[in-house]
């Protein structure tokens, strides 16, 4: 078991409320996985590349510095925990990000990449959702939508790395519930075409997968459709990119996923209890299940106008 | 804690662990209590699970997974919808849901009926053994799947994958079968099946005649292996 959880948001006034609503939703399925936490969060936009960067021992922040300096003109630098938060403008020099994260690595071993691009970060530990939101401070974190997981370890190992969300690309994340069935044959089909694993956890090929029908230039929708045909297993996950969450659940329905919708917002939880912990709770919310191998898309109200290619 | 008001027992679910809540359930039961109303379930899990005297609960409000599972002798009534496994081994009494139920309702129930309704998700009435399952919405994908003893009774459609790998039983359905399951065959309504479903739908003031019910059973080709089938494997 894992616990997955979402929110989109259908009205801005509403944004200030993504980490509070975020941390409700998810905290009831600490009892499907007590082992990590994780959220990728969609917050105010930067015309420039955002990048998460956190460090598993300690680390000479300056020299790292220094290092982003050589590469592209660093505009902010800010303190996160153990981690920083980086604001390059790429706009003179774009960045190859495929091609800078192996020099990144060999530079500083103990760095780790968290995330890429104009809206998303993802924060995850281990231990519980009160932990994770207290230490980033995410209580009062504004932005237009998120995911969140709870994770219990089946296949590999717990630690923070081995946590979702996965992402695979700038501005796109997933967590899953569950486990896939073809996942060496489906790993190794992805790395013929150049695709570099960071972890062995599954559910870090649905994200490249995705990522690779994306660059194929399938629609969100399609690349979802592909992936039910293509990845065996069971499977509950949500998708997000810049300015969509996209929820597939597999053919067997092997993993419970519940959607609650109202004017202002859609969130969609592992549990119905979670809904009751938001809030806002409207007790007239529409509430559903999707079906065996449905696939359905959220878009925000507000679309952002993403410069960053799909590296 | 209980009050007892006249006539009517209340649990209210909010500050008590689920143990404590079953805990109070067979209690008062064993003090023959007849009814207990269950006050913010919460959609909370495992409600009224393993109680085997004779009791009737009312629930108000949607709950978890498993609500009344492994029970025995026991009335519960849901006013809300619930979640994986209502009745999963259940084995004698009634369990209705005035709302909807997610997968595996009555999973493995044994004896008894469950009466959902409204809808019911992904495999419905899985490995049922006796018990008789009615839900008067549709059933999801799977539902019936390697169904042993019992009864189910769909008013709606039924999902893909209907019945698959059943071993005995039979299936009743009003509305469209998107698909039969291996080894799961239609066969031709009687007389005895009409009465039956008049006799069940009836107490639900449903009329059976308003249905154009379709009955599954086994097709009985998958119990022995036939050596001229190798090649099917």
């Amino acid at each position: 078991m894992c616990g997955i959880a979402g929110i989109i948001y259908r009205q801005p006034e509403i944004y200030k409320n993504l980490g509070n609503d975020l941390l409700r939703l998810i905290q009831p399925l600490e009892t499907r996985g007590p082992d990590s936490c994780g959220v990728g969060v969609y917050g105010s936009a930067t015309q420039q590349l955002k990048i998460l960067l956190f460090a598993a021992q300690d680390v000479s922040w300056e020299e790292v510095k220094h290092w982003w300096e050589k590469q592209t003109k660093v505009i902010e630098f800010d303190a996160i925990a153990n981690g920083r938060r980086i604001i390059l403008d790429t706009t003179d020099k774009p960045l190859n990000l495929a091609q800078i994260k192996p020099h990144l690595a060999i530079s500083f071993p103990q760095l780790h990449l968290m995330s890429t691009g104009q809206l998303l970060e993802i924060y995850k530990e281990v231990g519980t959702a009160e932990n994770l939101f207290q230490k980033y401070q995410l209580n009062n974190y504004t932005g237009s939508h998120g995911i969140g997981h709870t994770r219990m370890a089946t296949e590999s190992i717990v630690d923070t790395f081995h946590s979702h969300p996965f992402t695979s690309a700038p501005d796109l994340c997933i967590v899953h519930n569950g486990q896939i069935s073809n996942y060496y044959k489906l790993r190794f089909s992805l790395e013929k075409k150049g695709i570099v694993f960071e972890t062995d956890n599954d559910s870090e090929a649905i994200a490249h997968y995705i990522r690779y029908q994306l660059l194929q230039g399938f629609s969100l929708e399609q690349s979802l459709q592909n992936l039910l045909n293509d990845i065996d297993g069971t499977y509950t996950f949500l998708v997000a990119t810049a300015d969509k969450i996209g929820l597939v659940r597999d053919k067997f329905a092997a993993k419970p996923a519940v959607i609650y919708e109202t004017p202002e917002m859609v969130a969609i939880a592992s549990e119905y209890r979670c809904f009751l912990n938001l809030p806002h709770y409207n007790p007239n919310a529409k509430i559903s299940e999707p079906d065996a191998g449905e696939i359905k898309t959220w878009s925000t109200t507000n679309k952002p106008t993403p410069h960053l290619e799909l590296v | 804690m209980h009050q007892t008001i006249p006539q009517q027992t209340l649990i209210d679910c909010t500050n008590l662990t689920t143990r404590e809540i079953n805990q109070k359930l067979k209690a008062l039961a064993s003090e023959s209590i007849p009814t207990v109303k269950l006050l913010n379930p919460a959609g909370r899990h495992n409600l009224a699970v393993g109680i085997t005297q004779n009791i009737a609960i009312s629930i108000e409000g949607p709950v978890g997974y498993y609500c009344g599972g492994l029970s025995e002798n026991i009335n519960i009534e849901v006013f809300g919808d619930c979640g994986w496994s209502v009745g999963e081994n259940f084995m004698s009494g009634n369990i209705t849901i005035h709302g909807n139920a997610s997968a595996n309702a009555a999973a493995s129930a044994q004896g008894g009926k469950i009466c959902v309704l409204g809808h019911a998700g992904a495999r419905a009435g899985i490995s049922l053994k006796g018990a008789t399952i009615i839900v008067t919405g549709n059933v999801g994908y799977g539902s019936a799947f390697m169904m042993q003893q019992g009864c189910m009774i769909v008013c709606g459609n039924a999902g893909a994958n209907l019945a698959d790998s059943i071993y005995d039983g039979v299936i009743f359905v009003g509305g469209e079968i998107n698909s039969l399951g291996a080894d799961a065959k239609l066969e031709p309504m009687n007389n005895a099946d009409w009465q039956l479903l008049e006799q069940e739908l009836s107490i639900l003031n449903i009329s059976a005649k308003n249905y154009n019910f379709k009955k599954v059973i086994c097709a009985k080709q998958l119990y022995h292996f036939k050596a001229k089938d190798w090649a099917n494997y």
